[in-house]
């Protein structure tokens, strides 16, 4: 029966769209020229950046015909690829991409009348060995652009010894451009991959260094600000993980940014009363309580900070509206800014100020426990007791 | 007509290193691990070992350290997987004539194991 070539390849093409991984689709185009084309054997070169060589990767048909994956590779200065890529070879193909056996003989001859270059005798020479050694009898190089991407080999057909014919060879040149296309996609999703993947570390490293000038400003949040963002994490975790409360999928990464640039307005602070060890004037305390204010002010022009601003700005506001500097009362307070509150209020009682020392874990946490519902969010309170019951924090 | 023995636990590359060799007009035998391979070296007295490192039964180098207990100094080329410098450094060790790494690139395999056999 005579095989539906068109029909086969617009199968071949919808796998293709719905296969990511090009090694998935090039391995169900080897089974396909296998089983449909009938070929003893298929293998296909692809072109391996580490090892800046092509290596068969993936291969199927008869044991002992056919090439193991991961066995073989090919340099670049190898003939069976250079008659791909060199351009002086360009015209033995008279237009064709593909390369069947037969087709060297002519070319040798054909050689004879342009020229009687050794090199490319040679070349042409160890072609036919090499595909001779490999039992391989048609080759179809994959290109994109001009550079050659894969190459498929194919050994003879298995149903009579008759040569691939036209239609077939056609058929097959469409399907290396397929996985040349599949291999080019992959390659364009893999580096769109690692370009996010720059950005956000180099956006996380910004934060990170935004959030050390204020410590270098202020010795107290030194260490304070990395704890603070380890508590709210956690507490956002057991959040999660008790199902207390629907959190946005993005809510845990906003807050680590709100936690690491939760005090960053202290900048706006002046140095000497950030660092006044003896009690603070009432004027001196109102400019430290306008810090939520500055970090929301520094934030504000930068749309990715939009959803952390809300943790910067209330994370000094209180659950029964007494805080600063709205004095948001109860589910106004927006959760981030609850859980920062929670987290900024723990460190602060355990950890020592020159008027003061700091307070033994066990009370702060009674602390936090006896206010949850009036200075605290109880649900983010409650996550956080539970966590110390447990000995996490 | 010089005798080389393929050992490696894969199928695949047996025969197909099976049908590249005899074309090369080589006696060539297979074995799919260790202790096959050791049966035949003793058995058949091969001049020369494609050895591979990984294998189900037993590594390469405990075929190696077996044979040469035994005090048997055939020929081995060890084929390995990964460019793991403690194997190449026990494989040199134990006296092998060369050593490749998969992927091969097969004109290289083939003047390697020629140059031995010849």
């Amino acid at each position: 029966m005579q095989l539906n070539y068109k029909k086969e390849l617009e199968n071949a093409s919808r796998s293709m769209i719905l296969v990511q991984d090009p090694k998935v689709l090039i391995r169900l185009i080897i089974r396909l020229i296998v089983r449909k084309v009938k070929a003893d054997h298929a293998g296909i070169l692809l072109y391996d950046h580490e090892k800046d060589s092509y290596v068969l990767t993936i291969s199927g048909g008869k044991t002992g015909l056919k090439i193991p994956p991961g066995f073989a590779k090919f340099g670049k200065g190898n003939s069976l690829i250079k008659i791909f890529t060199d351009k002086k070879f360009r015209p033995f193909f008279q237009g064709q991409n593909t390369l069947i056996v037969d087709d060297l003989n002519k070319m040798v001859w054909q050689q004879g009348v342009i020229g009687d270059e050794k090199e490319i005798k040679e070349t042409l020479h160890d072609v036919g060995c090499q595909m001779a050694m490999f039992n391989v009898v048609a080759c179809v190089p994959a290109y994109f652009r001009d550079n050659l991407l894969a190459l498929l080999l194919l050994g003879k057909k298995s149903t009579s010894d008759i040569q691939y014919n036209e239609e077939e060879m056609d058929f097959l040149s469409a399907l290396a451009s397929d996985v040349a296309m599949a291999i080019q996609n992959a390659q364009l999703i893999d580096d769109l991959r690692k370009e996010v993947e720059r950005n956000k570390s180099l956006f996380i490293n910004t934060v990170l260094s935004l959030a050390s000038t204020i410590e270098a400003k202020d010795k107290y949040t030194r260490g304070h600000t990395e704890r603070v963002t380890k508590y709210s994490l956690m507490i956002a975790d057991e959040l999660i993980r008790s199902k207390a409360i629907d959190l946005p999928k993005s809510f845990r990464e906003n807050l680590y940014i709100a936690g690491l640039l939760h005090d960053i307005g202290k900048i706006g602070v002046p140095e000497n009363v950030l660092r006044k060890e003896s009690g603070l004037t009432d004027e001196e305390f109102s400019q430290i309580k306008e810090h939520p204010i500055h970090g929301a002010e520094i934030l504000k022009n930068l749309p990715e900070f939009e959803q952390c601003l809300e943790g910067v700005k209330f994370h000094h506001e209180r659950y029964d509206g007494r805080g600063y500097p709205q004095g948001l009362k109860g589910d106004e307070i927006p959760v981030i800014a609850a859980v920062v509150a929670v987290a900024d209020t723990y460190d602060a009682m355990t950890s020592d100020r020159t008027y003061r020392k700091a307070l033994p874990k066990e009370a702060a946490i009674q602390e936090i426990e006896k206010n949850a519902g009036i200075q605290f969010n109880p649900i983010a309170a409650k996550a956080f007791v539970d966590l110390c019951s447990r000995q996490e924090i | 007509m010089s005798k080389l023995l393929i050992v490696d636990d894969e199928q695949d590359v047996r025969e197909f290193a099976k049908n590249f060799f005899v074309k090369r007009n080589i006696d060539v035998r297979t074995a799919p691990g260790g202790a096959e391979a050791l049966k035949l070296i003793d058995e058949d007295k091969p001049d020369l070992v494609l050895l591979d490192v990984r294998m189900g039964d037993m590594t390469g180098i405990e075929v190696l350290q077996e044979l040469r207990a035994k005090g048997s100094d055939v020929k081995v080329i060890m084929v390995t997987g990964v460019e793991d410098q403690d194997v190449i450094d026990e494989a040199k060790s134990l006296g092998v004539v060369n050593y490749v790494h998969k992927p091969l690139a097969l004109d290289e395999l083939e003047q390697i194991v020629l140059s031995q056999l010849n």
